[in-house]
């Protein structure tokens, strides 16, 4: 089915662990996707071309962009712990949104939950967590109005 | 050969109404993505609705307008995908497209959307490819018709950048976009660039690209510069349009008898990179080339 194959498409560039695995067991795109014999092996045969690693960075890239404009300093802050916790967002909100205030909202409520779940944030780095998520808030409030 | 001049012009983006006021004659033309003129709540029922318009950015849109040619270059609609059209976001392309006066429309020949969520584009231009075949074919061929009676304007379809193409396809992506003109008379938006990313990362050939390509399809070129990323070039719009690119362009652009616009995209991120100046100097290189080709004159490149 063309849905479950461009599904598998998109499911491959947003992580770079499953083409791993689908590089290693291809039979894996089977037990997860409901495809013909052609989808099946054109999927096999892109899982191995060179370009789906750039297809995987412009993923993560494009994630990261929204959030590393609007929440600069906590990006840096995060360090090494940030790309974890991308992926995780990732995952949890495959979908996107091309303005960045929403992604950015979206992404500080997560990072809220995270906290509310015993994430640990040093204070220095929760406080600029809380300015920028601040200052989000206010831009995206101000859209409410632009009807 | 004598016809009408082709549009010199941009890609709409919060610095070109700087552009167009350090060089107002080179600006003819802007392409409107109108996915940024809006915030996409979703589910915003509770705050007045789904879309809320950037009235700043419509406005001074406006105003830059006066004079100019705009047309819609769409990303949300992914009128490839196997998935219902937007019905809802394609009144507000509608709407908005009567507001602005779009002279046409163009979406994206890529995929951005799946059942299950979507691809960013939000920097560096990835929408996924899709199988040229028959069932591609009759879901685009519906969707259009959807979106020609919301807009009445002639529709394009752009080729994207291309870094994974799908094998083993009944078509070729210029094959492909020949039958959408013969049979939906849905015209081609030509990213010239496009092809550059194929060529260096190793996925087509421009020339032979260029060459399957009917001439009579292409009603609009698009220009851009790219960077590397770990080996591979992207298409970032991060700079000016590069030599080769240029080369095809001269070459190529005397057969598309139909081209009316010659567009260059640039991301507002590295407009400080390429600056008013070099902006500037590409839109009047687009200029020569739109006249040279108008008159019939002579085309040579020079690097």
């Amino acid at each position: 089915m063309l849905v479950e194959f461009q599904q598998a498409l998109a499911d491959l560039v947003a992580a770079p662990e499953l083409c791993r695995q689908i590089r290693a067991n291809p039979s894996l795109l089977r037990q997860r996707y409901d495809l013909s014999q052609r989808e099946y092996e054109r999927l096999v045969a892109m899982v191995n071309q060179r370009g789906m690693a750039l297809n995987c960075m412009l993923y993560r890239a494009n994630r990261l962009a929204p959030l590393a404009l609007n929440l600069p300093r906590f990006c840096r802050a995060m360090g090494a712990r940030l790309g974890p916790l991308l992926s995780e967002y990732s995952m949890l909100h495959p979908n996107t949104n091309v303005h960045f205030y929403l992604e950015g909202e979206r992404f500080g409520h997560f990072i809220l939950a995270k906290i509310s779940e015993g994430f640990d944030l040093e204070p220095r780095v929760k406080a600029i967590f809380d300015e920028e998520f601040s200052k989000i808030k206010l831009g995206l409030f101000a859209t409410y109005t632009a009807i | 050969m004598h016809r009408g001049k082709a549009l010199v012009g941009l890609l709409n983006n919060p610095v070109v109404p700087s552009i167009i006021k350090y060089a107002p004659n080179l600006v003819e033309y802007i392409d409107v993505i109108p996915d940024r003129l809006w915030y996409d709540f979703e589910h915003g029922e509770a705050i007045g609705g789904r879309f809320h318009r950037v009235v700043s950015a419509i406005e001074e849109l406006k105003q830059c307008s006066k004079g100019r040619v705009l047309g819609g270059h769409g990303i949300g609609l992914s009128l490839p995908s196997a998935v219902p059209i937007d019905v809802a976001m394609v009144a507000e392309v509608a709407s908005l497209a009567r507001e602005l006066n779009f002279e046409w429309y163009s979406e994206h020949l890529s995929m951005f959307l799946v059942s299950h969520g979507s691809v960013p584009n939000s920097q560096a231009g990835l929408g996924l490819p899709i199988a040229y075949d028959e069932e591609s074919f009759d879901i685009i061929r519906s969707k259009l018709d959807v979106l020609k009676r919301a807009l009445a304007c002639d529709l394009l379809l752009e080729n994207g950048a291309v870094f994974t193409p799908v094998p083993d396809t009944t078509f070729s992506e210029p094959e492909f976009l020949n039958r959408l003109y013969s049979e939906l008379n849905c015209g081609t938006l030509l990213d010239l660039h496009n092809l550059y990313v194929g060529l260096l990362n190793g996925v087509l050939s421009p020339r032979e690209y260029l060459e399957q390509l009917n001439p009579d399809c292409v009603h609009e070129i698009h220009l851009a510069g790219g960077d590397e990323l770990a080996g591979f070039y992207t298409d970032s719009h991060s700079g000016l349009t590069p030599s080769e690119v240029w080369s095809w362009a001269y070459e190529f652009t005397p057969r598309f008898k139909n081209l009316r616009a010659i567009v260059f995209e640039f991301h507002e991120s590295y407009f400080e990179k390429l600056g008013l100046k070099g902006i500037a100097a590409e839109l009047e290189r687009m200029h020569e080339l739109a006249e040279a080709v108008a008159s019939g004159a002579q085309l040579g490149h020079v690097s």
